[in-house]
């Protein structure tokens, strides 16, 4: 029973699909989307994915799944007793919440700023547009006001959802990746987060999600 | 003795958020609590001294942001993890609004479903609201070149809604769901700025009138909405 990702190798959602799969242990064929022909604008791709985007999942008996955390939240709990322990308890409802709690967290506060960044200095001249320096700036702050948010949370638990690594905090790679890049200091004056960071990119998995790239 | 007690045992069954009755991110929580049919208190926050920003409060809450949820000494942040810990905690009364845990694809198709509400729709209509009235309010000037830019993207994406709510009742299928009532804050603030988008979507009409007249979100809007 293989799997089947529609998605494409350097995409950072794709890659957050592939970490979960290998924590899990799962595996699957990624089927690359051709990205640069419009595959994603076609009505085919439109029907299993209503925006247009990848990566998209789709089980062997048809059941077709997207949003990359949606899709890494289903892989952690269908195979939960296998591979990396990812997810609370679902009985424990306080546990769960917490989870909740640092899932929002990720998609409010660290999300935009971090993958903002990224689209002014990485794929805007990369497709010939002008990175908008003002905007930089103003993302720069967003985001070392949040970091210093992550920063309390940071040294109350070793990971944003309690003292056990889950899902959530894997969410993050794609973009605390390109932030190590794009400015470095903020790690520097973050050291708990950034101690967290280091941890995670030496994962196994994240190593081989990026594997080639 | 006996009295105070039981006023004491009472006001611990009470569920306390911190927050504002008009807050958009009070009301998604305020909404989830109607349709439960929760009793809770709003305890106000002093947003004019900075409370916010004071350490009692990010020692709760690291952002320095509201609502926060106290329950009995639990403290939990973030308006749709709250909503969630509600819905999940008083499952078996008010409105079914989670799927059955058990069934694994019901729950992917609602994490699906909460990605695109925080990923696709919030960016657009919390940008709508951020320029025409959160940075009035704070004395800031409206860009119009940035309003017109999230108002582009959002009927980008009220097309993919408009394929997923061709199908389906609501957003993770077709039962409610809190996922559904999580886009009315800045959603009603967007529908005042740009109707002309809500009106050229004629299912996501269909479903955003019948969220919006839901006794639940005409309740949590009665202490006043940023309209």
């Amino acid at each position: 029973m293989v799997l089947t990702i529609i998605g494409h190798p350097v995409s950072t959602c794709t890659r957050r699909v592939k970490t979960a799969l290998y924590e899990k242990g799962v595996e699957f064929n990624l089927q690359v989307i051709d990205w640069p022909g419009g595959e994603h604008r076609t009505e085919a791709h439109l029907q299993k994915q209503p925006f247009g985007q990848v990566p998209v999942l789709i089980e062997e008996d048809g059941f077709i799944l997207y949003e990359s955390r949606a899709i890494s939240r289903y892989i952690a709990a269908k195979y939960a007793n296998q591979g990396t322990k990812l997810l609370p308890d679902p009985s424990d409802l306080k546990a769960v919440a917490l989870f909740e709690q640092a899932a929002s967290v990720e998609l409010a506060d660290f999300d935009p700023p971090a993958s903002g960044l990224a689209y002014e200095k990485i794929i805007k001249p990369r497709t010939g547009l002008t990175t908008d320096e003002k905007r930089v700036q103003t993302l720069n702050e967003t985001l070392k006001s949040k970091l210093d948010g992550y920063e309390r949370i940071l040294s109350k638990h070793k990971y944003l959802a309690g003292e056990e690594l889950t899902l959530v905090d894997l969410f993050h790679l794609p973009y605390a990746a390109t932030t190590e890049l794009l400015a470095p200091e903020l790690y520097e004056s973050h050291p708990k987060v950034h101690a967290w960071y280091k941890e995670l990119k030496e994962r196994p998995s994240w190593k081989k999600a990026n594997e080639g790239l | 003795m006996i009295r105070i007690r039981w006023v004491l045992e009472l006001t611990r069954l009470i569920l306390e958020i911190i927050g504002a009755d008009m807050s958009t991110c009070t009301r998604r929580v305020k909404v989830v609590l109607y349709e439960k049919g929760v009793d809770f208190v709003i305890k106000p926050i002093d947003w004019a001294t900075g409370e916010h920003k004071s350490e009692a409060h990010l020692s709760k809450q690291p952002f320095g942001q509201i609502p926060v949820l106290e329950d009995d000494g639990f403290i939990l942040f973030e308006s749709r993890a709250i909503g969630r810990y509600i819905a999940a905690k008083y499952a078996d009364q008010g409105t079914k609004l989670l799927p059955n845990p058990e069934d694994l694809r019901a729950v992917a198709l609602l994490e699906q479903a909460a990605c695109i509400e925080q990923s696709d729709f919030e960016p657009n209509v919390g940008g709508i609201a951020m320029e025409k009235v959160f940075n009035p309010f704070k004395g800031i000037a409206t860009d119009e070149a940035r309003f017109k830019k999230h108002v582009e993207t959002f009927g980008t994406k009220l097309d993919g809604y408009e394929r997923i709510l061709s199908k389906q009742k609501y957003l993770a299928g077709d039962e409610l769901t809190v996922v559904d009532l999580w886009h009315l804050p800045h959603g009603e603030i967007a529908e005042k700025y740009a109707p002309e988008v809500f009106e050229a979507h004629p299912k996501f009409n269909a479903w955003w009138q019948s969220l919006k007249n839901r006794s639940s979100w005409i309740k949590a809007n009665e202490k006043g909405n940023l309209l």
